[in-house]
């Protein structure tokens, strides 16, 4: 096999050379460029890599005969243009015995490519014969190789020989070779039978090219070796030697079909296939110049060519991308769906967009029926995408289920691939991508979570900021109360008790009794003492400094108009707590019973001190009309939980109409750390 | 070592850190003739030292000294209280809140007195507080025993609540230190009346057996201190 191999290489190096250096045809190199280049190395690829195959070897052989056919027909050609031969079909053929030698043999070769391709479409996909039908029509078909030498021998004319063996072999029979392999089709086994349909339209398509070509060639006939039709004529012969290359290395790799067992880097399929459409591509704007050199003056004809190119070009550029996604759809969707997916993590923080591009990109990446991603759970809000529609009832083939440690996040399932068996690399694949994704969305949970603290950060700073501005303006207010107390209230009559002491003296002076004067003066000293004292006590009352929280609390208690009841447990009697824990208190205490009296009407009121979990609680609870909590904002309220909040506390205010309120705050219980001096 | 009201002057020390109200209280009552003014200090340990030298009679203490400016005067009265029982011990305070007042008799409240400041002005009044508890007896302010009897603070069935509004009358006559006598010509009733509401005012509070000197003012005392606060 080697030295076939070898031998076709040979043969088309002495082909391409001599019919591009020696010969005139315009249609050398187009040719080989266009159909048996690609055949010969595309043989040579597989059975490179498949050494066993059958499929690999007829394919090979198939290449090797087209070499081995352009090297004997332009070696003829070559002899006929340096010895004066005409090797064109004569209608009354009289050769002199060398010639037709020659001829017999370039038409054995010619007729032997095409039973060659007969019997590589009729045992596809495996190149094995399953039938006995199969052998004796496939054994038979090399007794026409007797042809070229039988029918000149009984005199037939030599264009019919020509037209019998070159033209109609060639045309019909592929079109055998197809037969066969419906045939086959119908008669093989279920198991088989996808792989075999699969191939049976190329194979199809391939007879009916040659069916074309060879009616073309018959047309040719008619209008000379130079016409528009000999073109399509050249085009249509390449075509199908490069659809059936096309194909088989596309399914020897790509579908496993010829049993080719082997891993390959897809960028040698790939470079492969890109031989073969670049060759016929080449080839063919070749003979379109060429053809078109034939009619119009050069610079014409190379306008032509390079139209031709500019034509060709979309059909080239996508075949190349229909065989680099072919020859790469597994391996690059491998790393494309990584790399798309790795994009997608862009937009991680939106699961509704994430989800249907997963969804997307792995069907597309794997080739799926469908598929089916939700994202979310675990505390998310779940997303749900599908590509493609599963059938009702279908269950999935594969499902992944998105794990973050015990946390299920989701879940990816899908159908069966649009073609061919799920493979260990589309699972990996799949197990890949749900692991990523749940590293994604476990990533959106962080970010949720992230964006919740910080969102409730923000809430509290703006708290924090307007409870400040509240206690400003509350110290403010409180600082002009005192003031407007001191000037407008004892300082006046301070200015009184002078004005009286100024009276009394006069009237000593006159002689009179001041003793009534100056027990006014003395009441009047009193009341000041008084107002001052009220005064002080209101600015900070002694008794929270002097005895702490609960003396202070049951001495605002018992000066209130209406009953109240103090608890205070136990150990909180004589236990002192820091400054602003217990004035916290204390204010907080003061104010509701203020409240209280002004609003809540309340007949009785129940003050209570305890210990809870750690922390100092108090609570005021009165039996008054009570309000609607949700809808009262009053500022006495606000500043309560502002004082309360200052201190790291907690207020909590239960109330419902009619049935009272209970205002209680949780205080921190942070101990005195030094007596105030 | 008691001596009758008015046959000699009280000996006093008088521990107060206010230059002006120091000297003026000493002048007040010097001018009356009753009363000996044996030292006049400014701060609590000055006071202590004044009394284990001088021994008086009573001491009138203010409340609030240095250096600490809290309660020196009713640690020192509590501090003199034991080591001198025979010693009386009026407080001044400016406080005119109960708990201070409690405080005071937190140990007992025989020689001891809890009076405003302003008091200072009614040198009678003074000079009443300073014999009573130079007899061992006690006198508050009436402005305290007015927040007491005044206030709601305390639960529906506390004992206080029992007494009649004649009774309430006596009880703080009482607990300003008067006799029944005075109570009598105070309230404009007979003596054995007054005696018959203090009888049924104790017997309401339960405090029928204490011995007659002191269960006057100091049982009400010891009484309204613990009501109003107490757990129900």
């Amino acid at each position: 096999m080697h030295l076939v191999a070898a031998g076709g290489g040979a043969c088309l190096l002495w082909a391409t050379l001599i019919g591009t250096t020696q010969l005139e045809n315009r249609y050398v190199s187009p040719w080989i460029l266009g159909s048996v280049v690609p055949c010969f190395f595309a043989g040579l690829f597989i059975w490179w890599h498949a050494p066993n195959s059958p499929v690999a070897r007829r394919l090979l052989l198939l290449g090797v005969w087209l070499s081995v056919a352009a090297a004997v027909r332009h070696t003829t050609t070559l002899l006929s243009q340096e010895l004066g031969w005409d090797l064109r079909p004569q209608p009354a053929g009289v050769l002199v015995p060398l010639d037709q030698v020659l001829l017999m043999i370039s038409r054995v070769c010619n007729l032997t490519v095409s039973i060659l391709v007969v019997r590589l479409l009729a045992l596809l996909p495996d190149g094995h014969v399953l039938f006995r039908h199969e052998r004796r029509v496939l054994n038979a078909l090399w007794g026409l190789l007797a042809l070229p030498v039988l029918l000149p021998c009984v005199g037939m004319s030599d264009l019919t020989v020509y037209y019998v063996v070159a033209y109609h072999s060639e045309a019909w029979l592929p079109g055998v070779g197809a037969a066969l392999l419906v045939v086959r089709c119908l008669r093989a086994r279920a198991a088989d039978r996808p792989d075999i349909t699969a191939l049976l339209p190329f194979a199809a398509l391939g007879a009916a090219v040659f069916l074309a070509r060879g009616s073309a060639r018959l047309f040719r006939a008619w209008h000379g070796e130079h016409g528009a039709l000999y073109f399509v004529g050249a085009l249509l012969g390449a075509l199908p030697y490069v659809s059936i290359s096309v194909t088989l290395l596309y399914a020897a790799f790509c579908h496993r079909l010829l049993g080719v067992d082997i891993v390959l880097r897809r960028s040698a399929v790939y470079g492969s296939l890109w031989l073969i459409i670049n060759s016929w591509y080449v080839g063919m704007a070749l003979a379109l110049g060429l053809t078109a050199g034939l009619y119009f003056p050069v610079g014409l004809s190379l306008l032509v060519a390079v139209v031709a190119a500019a034509l060709f070009q979309p059909v080239r550029a996508r075949l190349n991308t229909l065989a680099e996604r072919r020859a790469f759809g597994r391996r690059l969707s491998r790393f494309g769906l990584l790399v798309q997916f790795s994009a997608a993590l862009e937009h991680a923080y939106d699961l509704d967009r994430l989800a249907p591009r997963l969804a997307t990109g792995l069907r597309d990446g794997l080739n799926l029926r469908w598929v089916r991603v939700r994202l979310g759970g675990a505390g998310l809000p779940v997303s749900t995408a599908e590509a493609g529609r599963p059938p009702p009832g279908e269950r999935p083939s594969a499902q992944y289920p998105l794990l973050y440690g015990d946390d299920a996040l989701g879940v990816i399932e899908y159908g069966p691939k649009a073609a061919g068996r799920r493979t260990p690399e589309d699972d990996d694949i799949g197990q890949t991508l749900a692991r990523s994704a749940a590293l994604a969305v476990h990533n959106v949970r962080l970010a949720a979570e992230l964006s919740a603290h910080a969102r409730e950060t923000q809430r509290q700073a703006v708290e924090l900021a307007a409870s400040r501005a509240r206690i400003v303006h509350a110290q403010d207010t409180e600082r002009r109360r005192i003031e407007r107390r001191l000037h407008d209230g004892i300082q006046q009559e301070l200015v009184a008790l002078v004005a009286k002491l100024a009276l009394a003296r006069n009237r000593l002076h006159r002689g009179g009794d001041i003793d009534a004067a100056l027990t006014e003066v003395q009441d009047d000293a009193y009341h000041v003492i008084d107002d001052l004292r009220e005064l002080a006590h209101g600015i900070h009352p002694p008794i929270l400094t002097d005895q702490g929280l609960v003396a202070a609390v049951t001495s605002c208690a018992r000066r209130m108009p209406i009953p109240v009841t103090v608890h205070s447990a136990e150990p909180l009697t004589d236990e002192r707590f820091a400054l602003d824990i217990e004035e916290s208190a204390f204010y907080l205490v003061s104010e509701a019973l203020t409240n209280v009296l002004k609003h809540a009407g309340a007949g009785h009121v129940t003050v209570r001190m305890t210990h809870a979990d750690g922390r100092l609680q108090v609570e005021v609870a009165d039996d008054g009309k009570g309000f609607p909590t949700a809808t009262t904002h009053g500022s006495g309220l606000t500043g309560m939980r502002d004082r309360t909040e200052a201190v790291g506390g907690e207020l909590t205010i239960t109330s419902r109409a009619g049935h009272g309120t209970v205002i209680r705050a949780r205080l921190p219980e942070r101990a005195r750390e030094e007596t105030r001096a | 070592m008691p001596e009758p009201p008015g046959t000699a002057p009280l000996r006093l020390v008088i521990a107060e850190d206010h230059y002006l109200v120091r000297e003026g209280t000493r002048r007040l009552l010097e001018d009356t003739g009753e009363v000996r003014v044996l030292a006049a200090v400014g701060t609590a340990t000055e006071l202590l030292d004044a009394v284990g030298r001088l021994l008086p009679d009573v001491v009138i203490a203010d409340i609030r000294m240095p250096p600490g400016h809290h309660t020196e005067g009713i640690t020192a009265a509590h501090a003199i209280r034991a080591a001198h029982p025979g010693i009386g011990v009026v407080v001044l305070s400016q406080h005119a809140n109960e708990n201070y007042a409690f405080d005071l008799f937190r140990c007992g409240t025989n020689g001891l007195a809890y009076l405003l400041k302003e008091r200072i002005g009614e040198v009678d009044e003074l000079l009443r507080a300073l014999h009573e508890v130079t007899a061992g007896r006690s006198v508050v302010d009436p402005r305290i025993v007015e927040v007491l009897i005044g206030s709601h603070a305390r639960a529906a069935d506390a004992p206080l609540s029992h007494l009649t509004r004649r009774e309430l009358d006596v009880l703080r006559q009482m607990a300003e230190g008067k006799t029944n006598r005075a109570i009598a010509a105070c309230l404009n009733l007979s003596e054995s009346t007054v005696e018959k509401h203090v009888n049924s005012t104790f017997a309401k509070l339960g405090l029928a057996e204490i011995p007659q000197l002191h269960r006057r003012v100091s049982a009400v005392l010891a009484y309204l201190r613990h009501t109003p606060a107490g757990p129900v």
